[in-house]
């Protein structure tokens, strides 16, 4: 038997779509604003986490993070990398900064200890660093209100603790810690400088003193450390980079464990995650709405044509092709309005992609989840949302046809072709 | 066509109706029949019966010998495709297809190639005069020329009968006669039966037998000698 000609179908739902050029542009419009405002939410949802992401990982963790095995959850200053013997730290920074996609490494470590100065006294968490190479890694360099990072026999500290114990660049402050060894360390430094990174448990918590003075303070070898950060390109492709560190660092100190902030930033990867699934409800509240109002235009077409049905049953046709005109009808429907609602989509993300909503003047900058927010909505440009809400109105188009085809097929021929 | 005590009966408040009433009927290969009757005699329901689009209460039908009364929805429908064709009073084109497209239709759903199609359907349209109006949509044609593009559709597919259900209504007689003879000389050349239910005397006339309808049942069968 010959191929039958399947191209009349199609023809035949394409036309009928025209058919009531008013109705047919309604209801794609109805759509097509519908795909606007996903891929907008959406935008603004993914420009949200952009930011939570970027600042949770960029101001201090970085994206990937290389402890001794043992390091986490404690985090006890005897559980450094390589043990108590240490490592070659210029291998392991060259190692882990020759890996693609690697932009920034920065070895670190830490101590618990009291800093005073005059009567004032707190606790904080004394973190050694490297002042240049930490520049590529986090925004300590770029967050200093007065002075700079601190070279030897020098430390910065945040503004809130800086106020606490009343201390300002220049003077002197005493640090007093337990040492590797069994014994308390205690030393004299420099104020160097005063950071503000704007999170609550970072200014008044941490003072940042260079790696060299703090393995000294602290009776620990130079070979000894806590913590390589390493910044990547992309926070999404951290996990593909932190496989290609640890093959990298692989033979350079036993049970070296290499983490993507998705493992070390547990409840920031598992809120990405929700929101991730936020936008697609939103996609399907959307889209769940729209389908009913369509499906109710589909209808109504479909029974203003009951007796077209009946009449090309009564010469042949099956009952699928009617289904198929139907759902075509649906299908080609979704289409328009995609190519309408993509029109609209793009110079709205474009717009607010340049130019964010500035919230400044209802809220300052706040902290959540260790990660300072801005008060800007930006939009973040991905296909995601657009791919997510084009299947979600193509699936719109279709799945509100359904109803109105299996009404097509349940129309009897003789009683159809009977009514006026 | 046979027909063997065939009864249909619709639900109907206050009382169910009679529309066919235990009708037997022969209709053989190559014939061309009009069955008359008043509004309400059962002429239509003895289409929908013959032609599978609706289920007899009671009794059975059989077409070139196959029983038709049983058969699932899908096998009636290719039933349909393959041995009966439609005429419709009001024309029933698809709106949405030209002249040739709705023509063609039921080659289509046969499988027949395009270049055939097309072929047979601009052959059929020079003898009953539709040249030169294939692209046209329904909207744009007569209702003389929608009645011959429906005959078209029907006897195209070769059928074994052609159901014609008052085909002559709504045309002036210039036009309905016009038509008679196109269906005349296809029932002539091709051997095609036709079956019209008419109140049209002109219909009745040209027929060469006539089956009166009264009340679901047949009143008369007579059929012209020789």
């Amino acid at each position: 038997m010959a191929r039958r000609d399947n191209d009349i179908w199609w023809r035949m739902a394409w036309r009928n779509l025209w058919r009531n050029r008013r109705r047919t542009a309604i209801t794609a419009s109805a759509l097509s604003f519908g795909f606007v405002a996903a891929v907008l939410m959406i935008a603004l949802m993914d420009g949200m986490l952009e930011q939570l992401v970027s600042n949770g990982t960029r101001v201090i963790t970085g994206q990937v993070q290389i402890h001794a095995d043992d390091y986490r959850p404690e985090r006890s200053m005897h559980d450094t990398m390589g043990g108590r013997e240490g490592l070659d730290l210029a291998a392991l920074v060259g190692a882990a900064g020759s890996v693609e996609g690697v932009t920034g490494v920065a070895p670190r470590a830490y101590g618990g200890g009291l800093i005073s100065s005059g009567d004032e006294t707190a606790g904080a968490v004394l973190m050694g660093i490297d002042p240049r190479r930490e520049e590529g890694v986090s925004r300590f360099g770029t967050s200093f209100v007065v002075g700079g990072m601190p070279g030897p026999g020098e430390i910065a500290i945040g503004n809130a603790m800086a106020g606490t114990i009343g201390t300002a660049p220049g003077e002197e402050v005493v640090v007093v810690a337990p040492a590797a060894d069994g014994s308390m360390g205690n030393e004299l430094f420099t104020v160097s400088g005063i950071f503000r990174l704007g999170m609550g448990g970072f200014d008044d918590a941490y003072v940042l003193v260079e790696l060299g003075s703090l393995q000294d303070l602290m009776a620990m070898d130079r070979s000894r450390i806590h913590e390589v950060a390493i910044s990547v390109d992309r926070a999404d492709q951290a996990d593909g980079v932190a496989a290609r560190v640890e093959e990298a660092v692989a033979g350079l100190a036993d049970s070296l464990v290499v983490e993507p902030w998705s493992v070390f930033h547990e409840q920031l990867y598992f809120m990405t995650s929700m929101m991730g699934a936020a936008n697609a409800i939103v996609a399907m509240i959307i889209f769940g709405m729209a389908i009913f109002g369509v499906a109710n235009t589909m209808l109504l077409a479909t029974f203003e044509r009951r007796r077209e049905f009946a009449v090309a049953r009564s010469l042949g046709t099956s009952a699928r092709s009617i289904v198929r005109i139907v759902v075509c009808e649906g299908l080609f429907l979704g289409l328009v309005s995609l190519g309408a609602g993509a029109l609209l989509a793009a110079p709205v993300v474009v717009y607010f992609h340049e130019f964010p909503l500035d919230l400044s003047s209802f809220i300052g900058t706040y902290s959540f989840m260790g990660s300072a927010m801005q008060p800007l909505m930006t939009v973040e440009y991905s296909w995601d949302g657009p791919l997510v809400s084009a299947v979600a109105l193509i699936g719109t188009g279709v799945a509100s046809a359904l109803y109105p085809a299996w009404r097509a097929i349940r129309v009897p021929p003789a009683d159809a072709l009977a009514s006026r | 066509m046979r027909t063997e005590h065939l009864w249909k009966i619709y639900p109907q408040d206050p009382r169910p109706v009679e529309a066919v009433r235990g009708v037997d009927l022969t209709v053989w290969r190559g014939e061309f029949v009009a069955m008359a009757g008043p509004s309400g005699s059962g002429k239509t329901t003895m289409l929908n019966l013959v032609g599978g689009l609706t289920r007899p209460t009671r009794g059975k039908v059989w077409i070139e010998g196959e029983e038709i009364s049983a058969l699932s929805d899908r096998r009636l429908a290719d039933l349909r495709m393959h041995r009966i064709g439609f005429v419709f009073q009001s024309y029933n084109l698809l709106p949405v297809l030209s002249a040739l497209e709705n023509a063609e239709f039921t080659l289509l759903l046969q499988g027949v190639p395009a270049a055939e199609r097309r072929g047979r359907v601009r052959e059929l349209f020079r003898e009953i005069g539709l040249e030169g109006l294939e692209d046209r949509r329904p909207p744009k044609l007569s209702g003389g020329q929608q009645q011959r593009v429906a005959v078209a559709r029907a006897v195209l597919g070769d059928p074994a009968l052609v159901l014609a259900d008052e085909p002559t209504a709504n045309l002036d007689s210039h036009t309905a006669e016009a038509l008679l003879d196109v269906m005349e000389r296809l029932n002539r050349t091709k051997g095609t039966t036709f079956v019209f239910s008419t109140h049209d005397p002109r219909v009745m006339e040209r027929a060469r037998r006539l089956i009166r309808l009264v009340d679901g049942q047949i009143e008369s069968d007579h059929a012209e000698s020789g």
